[in-house]
Parts: C-alpha cells; structure tokens; sequence
C-alpha cells in the first residue's frame, strides 16, 4: 500500500498543531487555509488556498470551529466523493437540532468514510510533541487507523471506537463542562465540590449523549473523562478561561476576548436545555450553565440552586 | 403409523414443483430469475465453492477451527431438533448427534469432507425455485381469485375483464406510488434491492403483486419457513423465487450459507427483496432502528463484482407498504405488550395462518377506500447516493462520482467485511430516514392517534399499562375530535410539501367530517374488538386502547409537528414512546 497523503483544511493553531504531528512521523500535509501565505510552511508541510488541491489526498482532516462548517463542507463536497476519508476535530454542534459535524459533513459531500478525533488532544501539545493520546470515534475501522498512521508515534496514542455520536457529544458537552470548572474556579470551589459537580456533569452528559444514539461507555473513555480530566489538570484551554472570566462578572464579549478562541460550549448550552426539556431529562447543570450564559443568573446563585438540589441515589 | 391425512398435509408443506416435459427457454428481455432454473445448481456449488475457500487449502489451519465449526454446528442443530420433537427431529437427530460424537477422531479430509456435504444440503435447502409457468398463471388469475374473495357481487363484471384489458376490482384495492418507469429503466441497467417496511406477512405478497401489476421485474426474497406451513401460499412463495429461512437454525454456519446464497443471487443479477427491520413490526411504529441482516450482503456484492472487474450497479429502492388496516394488528400489538417479542419471535398461530381472518380481513378491505399504498422512493446506490435515469451516483452537490471508490482503499478495490458491515449499518440509518419521510399516512392511523392523545391528554401520570387499562373510559366530544383532526390534517398537508411525510389520498383530501365517519366505519368489522364506539350525540367512545395504540404507533414520528398548544405535552409524551 502506498504511503498516506493527508490533507488538513483550516490553518488555525490546531490544524497547525495536527499538521506537525504529521511531519513528525513522516507524513507531507497540505494545508488549506484562506491565508495560505500565512502558514508555516516545511519540507513537508506545504499550504494552499485551493480546496480542489485536497482531492489527492487519501485523509483529510477538517479543523475549522463548526459555525464555519456547513459552508466548509459544502465547498469541500465539490472535491472530495467515495475515495476520502474525513475526520473532524470540532467540539460544537451545529444549529438547533444539535447536529453533529459528521452529520453534516455526510449531507454536504459524498464522503461516507467519516470521523472524530477528539479526546485530551491540544494544539499546543501537537505543535511540541509532548506525550498525549486521542481517540477516534468512526465506524469504518480504516479511518481510525489512517489517523494513526497519519498522526500516532512513539509520543501520541491514538484509540479508536465505533461510537462517532457518542464521541462528537462527548467532545462537545466537555467544552460545556470545562467552561463550568472554570466558572467554578473562579467561584472559589474546592476540590471537593469540583469533584462533584465534573462527576455529576459527566454523568448528565452521558445521559444526553444517550438520548441521541451514543453508547454511555464512550462519556468515559477518552472522548469524555480522558479529556475532562486533561482540562482540569490545568490543560489551559480556553473553556476554562472563559469561564473564570464570566465568574469575575466580564461580559461574554470581554470572556470571548480574553479566551482568545471560538468557544462552541456557549452556544449549545440553551439549545441542550431545550432538548432535554422535549426529552424529559434531567439536566440540572446544564441548565443553570444556560441560565448564566444567557445572564439570567448570577454567579453566587448557581452554586446555591444546584446544593438545593434533592440528593437521590447515584 | 401417520394417518393418512398427516401424510397428505406433510406432503402438501413440502415445495411442489410442476413437472416440465421440455425445458423453458427463457426471451432475451427476461429478467435474470426466468435463468434461475437452470443456475440453481451452479448457483449452490457457488455457495459450497466460497464456504470451502474460507477455510483455505486442505492440511491448514483456518479460524475458527474447523472442528470447532461442525462441533459448533452439530450441538445447535441437536438442541434445536431435541426440542422440536417433530418429524424434522426423527430424520435429523441421529445425524447431528453421531457428528457431535466423531468429530474429534475425523482426519481433516473427513472433516472437510463433512463441511462439504452439510454446506450443500443446506444450500439446497434455502435456494428457491421460479417457474414462468406459474408466474404467468399468477399474473392472469391471482387478482381475479382475489376480486371473487373480496367482492363476490364484482365477479361477473371480472369475469367480463379477462383479456379486454380493463383493470380487475382487487386493483382499487391497491395504489402503487413512485416513479415505475425509472424503475424499469435501472432494473436493466443494474441489480435492484427493495427494501420495504414490514407490517404485515402478507407485505410480501402485496409488493410481489405491485411489482407484477407495475409491470417491475419479480424479485427473489427470503420467506420464513413458518410461512410454507399453508400450501397454496408454500406453491406460490417457492415457485416464485423465495427461498427459505428456517429462523429456528442458530448456526452460525446456516447463516453464513444465507449470506453467500443473497451475495451470489445480488452478484448475478437477480432483483431482490429484503426486510431491513428483520421482523413485522410488533408495534405499528415505523422501523427506527434496522438490522439490515441479508441486505447488508448487496454491498458485499457490489464490491465482490468491482475486485472483479464487473460494474453492474446495485440500486436500493426504499419502499413504503401502508395499510389502512392490518391484518394481524391484535396479536402483533399484544406480542408487543407483553415484551414476548424476542421469545415468539416467529409467531405461528396468529392471523396470517387462519383463513376465516384472511376472508373476514379482505371483505373488510373491500369496503375501505384505497386500503393499501406501495410507496416505492427514489433508488439509491448502496451508499444513500441518489441515482440519476441511467443509474449513475450523484453526490450532494450534483456531480456524477463513481461507487467503486466507496469500496476502493487508495485507488484499489478491495472487499472488507468491516468497512462493508459499517457501509450496511449507514444503509439501516438512510433507510430510517427516508422510511420516516415516504410512510403514507392513513385516516386510520391519524384518527387512532387524535383519540389516543386524548386518552393521554386525561390519564397524566399514569404509565402506559394504565393507560390501556381506560377501557370504554373516555369519551371524546364529536366536534372536539373533528377539530383536532382538521388541525393535524392541515399540518400533515403543509409537512407533505415539505416532503417531511406522504398522506392517502383520503387522510389528504377528504374533509375531517367525512374523514372521521370513514374511519369510524373502517375500524369497526374487521377486528374482534371493538375499538370505538359512538354515543347518542355522537361522541367517540375509546373502547380499546391497545388497537388504537396500534394504529396511532405509525403517526409517533409525527405527533408533536401535528399538535397545537393544548396537545403539545399530550403529543410529546407520544412522541417519547418511539424513543423508548
């Protein structure tokens, strides 16, 4: 078999950072980006402003936040058909049916070889090559190992499930609960009641994740507590950011700003608090986060409303 | 000693062939199964020849081993027939048991020599048989036998339609949605595959009628052993293509036999029909999760041909069958209940075997306007691609692409048992989809559900067992029930043009009064329950909410795009119940 070319589309730092991961084990990577000229560029590593320059590539991975996606996927489906695999790192979900990024990449282009890489991956780490691991979450068995082969080494784990949904809501509800940990951090909560409220997030979560088709194991894998766990040993994501700087009382603008990233966790918080209200769910954390986020709640009330709360068994 | 009545219905149950004295030469135009004859052994040779190559060349090792396979084999088939105590079990037993016992001490040509012989009898046993005799006679006299069940008083204007070309009464009886031309067209071109929602034992013979009537090539499908129990259904099922599944055979090598058998037929060409959702519905709803199981086999056939060379497309057609009524609605919905579904899983005793339901179920059809719908939705190619007139793949964003490159692995094709069981599965949740969208909605169903939200609406809190247990129990005022049916039914409308659902041409046109009183009339009659009943002033009596939970069960997909403020909670704890 011949060797793996691998196409990243989206030349923000975590596509950067994946691309890096690639030229480490000796792969060549294009990148797409709307500011080719702007891209690092290597012996392997080169940068197009292209689509079409994707189509010769046996993997590609798609890296832009999913506000961008159905635009993207829509321009990529003129290039890509039965041939490519596709694999995602997006952590949000799109409009408000929740729909899953490998969803819409399946309405959008011909590719039926889909995936999600997620888990405690971040762009930093990719970029150093610092030891780290992630999961894939696919059906077909040959996208998990093309994203091995593309990315994984002696420094980077890759694993692999056939639960993409649970894996998509996974990654996505863990953005959610990151912003919380931060929000809560700033609230001044002590390990304990840190512990609690990630352990009771979690499994609200997974109790979501569930009522959309996910397998409740994968909220525990990689894709839920391994990544969970990653942002509260201090992985500097900028979820938790966010959210310590809502719990100082700065607007979501000053947050945003202070994040410096796309936060995906903001927008689907109310949109989960809908679902879970048509669902007859119970959701508890969710919904005091959407009741934040939306300004309907101030801080020193969250923590009171959730104690408030009957204890029932776990 | 068996009587001799015994012998007679012993003999009946087994496949009757009629004798040929010259062989059939089939026309150039003929669709591949009017060759089936003559192929059929080819065909199980096929079958063996694959089976045999798995374990590779004689002296090696294969996995799992082949001792562990006849012994595997042996005990399942011995558990199964001890149990049965039928005469299936006095032929077969011994020669289960005496493998089980040799197994150990036989050489691996004895072995193999075994798998060979056991493959071969049960290819044999599965594959069908079709006679254009019989075909031919199907078309001309079946709906005519149908027309004299059904309405006695039509007969001798049928018997006047013979030959003059005019369509039978059993034809109002039946609507067939869909393009049919293309259907014919890809049905030269490539293999097609139809996949139908599964109400009813007696979908098979609806569809194979459609098809006949449609003038759509036959197809080969899987029937269920149980249903070769009635003999004239038996003579017609084998000779028309269906091949026998014993569901009772656990043994993982009788399924893999299946498999080959539906890959070779999909491989070479023979149209075929499947049953994603594995099983009748027991609870009315639309299919919402699909095993696929044989169906899956048609992409291991596309690939097989690409690996070879051969581009002979295979087409899906997802198909719809609605009915107004069904015939075995009472025991499939109590099955249901009971959560009896996995333990009777084939059910022997219900409607479908006792003829008096049959007559009593079609005289009942007779009176109802357009009774069942075939809704046959656009092909698609085995990965949900959409498919132009001449049956090429088109990706979302219109261009033509190749199917090969689905089962191609950086340039090549390839078979992968994975990545074509991942392909099957995306299959089963296209199929969902698009079951969702194309269900043909009928005033039964939609009336069942106004009046089952309305018992909902009352009972808050109660589970659903509760619920059922509200016999006679609620009443709902006429113009209430009118209203709601209006409503739901001007919803229905603006979702069809949105292609979100497909409606009867009743449940579309008629005005919610007249739709009503039809309903009213259709549901009393037929089933021994009674299901509704009227008052004085004309209020509607729910009488039996397990029936009309059944018949509501097709709307649930629906229930909370059709309801307004004051049934929105009533409609969403529906509309829960299919996510269960």
């Amino acid at each position: 078999m011949g060797k793996l070319s691998v196409g990243i589309v989206g030349g923000g730092s975590f596509g950067l950072g994946l691309a890096r991961a690639c030229e480490r084990v000796g792969n060549d990577v294009v990148i797409h980006s709307r500011r080719s000229a702007a891209v690092p560029r290597s012996e392997r590593i080169s940068a197009t402003s292209e689509l079409g320059d994707l189509a010769s590539c046996d993997l590609i991975i798609v890296a832009v936040p999913s506000t961008h996606i159905r635009e993207t996927a829509r321009a990529l489906g003129h290039h890509v058909d039965g041939r490519h695999l596709v694999v995602h790192v997006s952590r949000g979900l799109v409009g408000d049916e929740l729909r899953t990024v490998s969803q819409i990449l399946r309405e959008e282009t011909a590719v039926r070889r889909l995936g999600c890489l997620a888990g405690p991956l971040h762009a930093r780490a990719l970029i150093e090559g610092t030891p780290g691991g992630g999961i894939v979450g696919s059906s077909f068995t040959e996208v998990g190992d093309a994203v091995r082969e593309a990315i994984a080494g002696p420094s980077m784990r890759i694993y692999q499930t056939d639960d993409v949904i649970g894996v998509e809501l996974a990654s996505a509800l863990v953005g959610l609960l990151a912003l919380a940990l931060g929000y809560a951090q700033q609230l001044g909560f002590g390990p304990g009641a840190l512990s609690v409220m990630m352990t009771r997030g979690m499994a609200e979560a997974a109790r979501l994740g569930v009522s959309f088709g996910a397998e409740e194991r994968t909220f525990s894998g990689m894709a839920g507590v391994g990544d969970l766990m990653s942002a509260a040993f201090g992985d500097e994501r900028p979820e938790v950011k966010l959210g310590r700087a809502l719990g100082r009382g700065a607007t979501m603008e000053q947050a945003g700003r202070e994040a410096n990233a796309t936060i995906e966790g903001v927008a689907i918080a109310r949109r989960m608090q809908r679902h879970s209200a048509r669902r007859a769910l119970e959701t508890p954390i969710t919904d005091v986060l959407a009741e934040i986020l939306d300004g309907q709640l101030a801080p020193g009330d969250a923590l009171a409303r959730l104690m408030a709360r009957r204890v029932h068994r776990e | 000693m068996a009587s001799p009545l015994t012998t007679v219905k012993r003999l009946l149950e087994r496949p009757m062939r009629l004798p040929r004295m010259r062989a059939y030469v089939p026309q150039p135009d003929d669709p591949a199964i009017f060759w089936f004859n003559g192929e059929r052994e080819d065909i199980v040779r096929e079958i063996v020849r694959r089976l045999e190559a798995r374990l590779g060349p004689p002296g090696s090792e294969c996995k799992p081993p082949l001792e562990y396979v006849l012994n595997e084999c042996a005990n399942d088939e011995a558990r199964r027939l001890h149990a049965q105590r039928d005469d299936e079990t006095k032929q077969s037993l011994r020669f289960w048991r005496g493998i089980i016992k040799r197994v150990g001490k036989m050489s691996d040509a004895d072995k193999r020599a075994m798998f060979h012989d056991i493959c071969e009898k049960m290819a044999k046993d599965v594959a069908g048989n079709f006679d254009p005799r019989v075909y031919k006679f199907a078309t001309r006299v079946v709906p005519h036998a149908l027309t004299g069940l059904l309405k006695p008083s039509s007969v001798p204007r049928d018997l006047a339609s013979i030959g003059s070309g005019r369509a039978s009464p059993v034809d109002d009886l039946m609507t067939t949605e869909g393009d049919i031309d293309r259907l014919k067209r890809l049905g030269k071109i490539g293999t097609l595959v139809f996949v139908p929602t599964h109400l009813s034992n007696l979908d098979s013979v609806v569809l194979g009628y459609a098809l006949m009537r449609d003038d759509l090539p036959p197809v080969v499908y899987g029937a269920g052993k149980n249903l070769f129990s009635n003999p004239i259904v038996s003579f017609f099922m084998h000779n028309l293509g269906a091949y026998r599944v014993d569901r009772r055979i656990r043994a993982q090598l009788y399924k893999d036999v299946l498999k080959t058998y539906s890959c070779v037929m999909i491989e070479r060409g023979y149209h075929s029909l499947f049953f994603p959702g594995g099983t009748r519905s027991r609870s009315g709803m639309v299919e919402r999760k699909l095993k696929l199981g044989l169906a899956g086999t048609a992409v291991e056939a596309f690939a097989n041909n690409r690996v070879r060379g051969i581009d002979r497309p295979v087409f899906f057609v997802p198909t719809t069958i609605n009915y107004a009524l069904v015939l075995e609605a009472e025991t499939l919905i109590e099955d249901w209940l009971k959560e009896a579904g996995k333990s009777r899983y084939i059910i022997e005793d219900d409607e479908f075997s006792q003829l008096d339901r049959w007559i009593a179920f079609l005289r009942k059809l007779g009176e109802v306007e357009s009774p069942a719908v075939v809704r046959f939705a656009d092909p698609i190619d085995p990965f949900g691609n959409p498919v132009d007139d001449e049956g090429r793949s088109i990706a979302p964003d219109g261009r033509t692409i190749d199917p090969g490159g689905y089962v191609s692995s950086r340039g090549k094709a390839s078979v992968d048992a994975r990545r074509d069981a991942a392909y099957t599965r995306e299959m089963g949740q296209h199929l969902v989809k698009v079951y969702e969208r194309e269900t043909v909605l009928m005033g039964t169903q939609l009336v069942s559900h106004i009046l089952f939200r309305r018992l909902v609406r009352d009972t808050p809190g109660v589970d659903l067992f509760g619920r059922l247990r509200h016999r006679g129990e609620i009443t709902m005022p006429r113009g209430e029930v009118v209203r709601e049916l209006g409503l739901a039914q001007e919803r229905l409308r603006a979702m069809e043009g949105r292609n979100e659902v497909r409606l009867s041409q009743a449940t579309r046109s008629l005005l919610p009064d007249e739709l009503l009183d039809r309903v009213l009339a259709a549901l009393s009659g037929y089933h021994r329950r009674t299901i509704v009943s009227r008052t004085d002033d004309g209020s509607v009596v729910l009488e039996d909410p397990t029936m009309l939970l059944y018949y509501q069960n097709r709307v649930i997909a629906y229930a909370e795009r059709i309801a307004d403020e004051g049934t929105l909670a009533a409609a969403r704890e529906i509309a829960r119940m299919g996510h269960a």
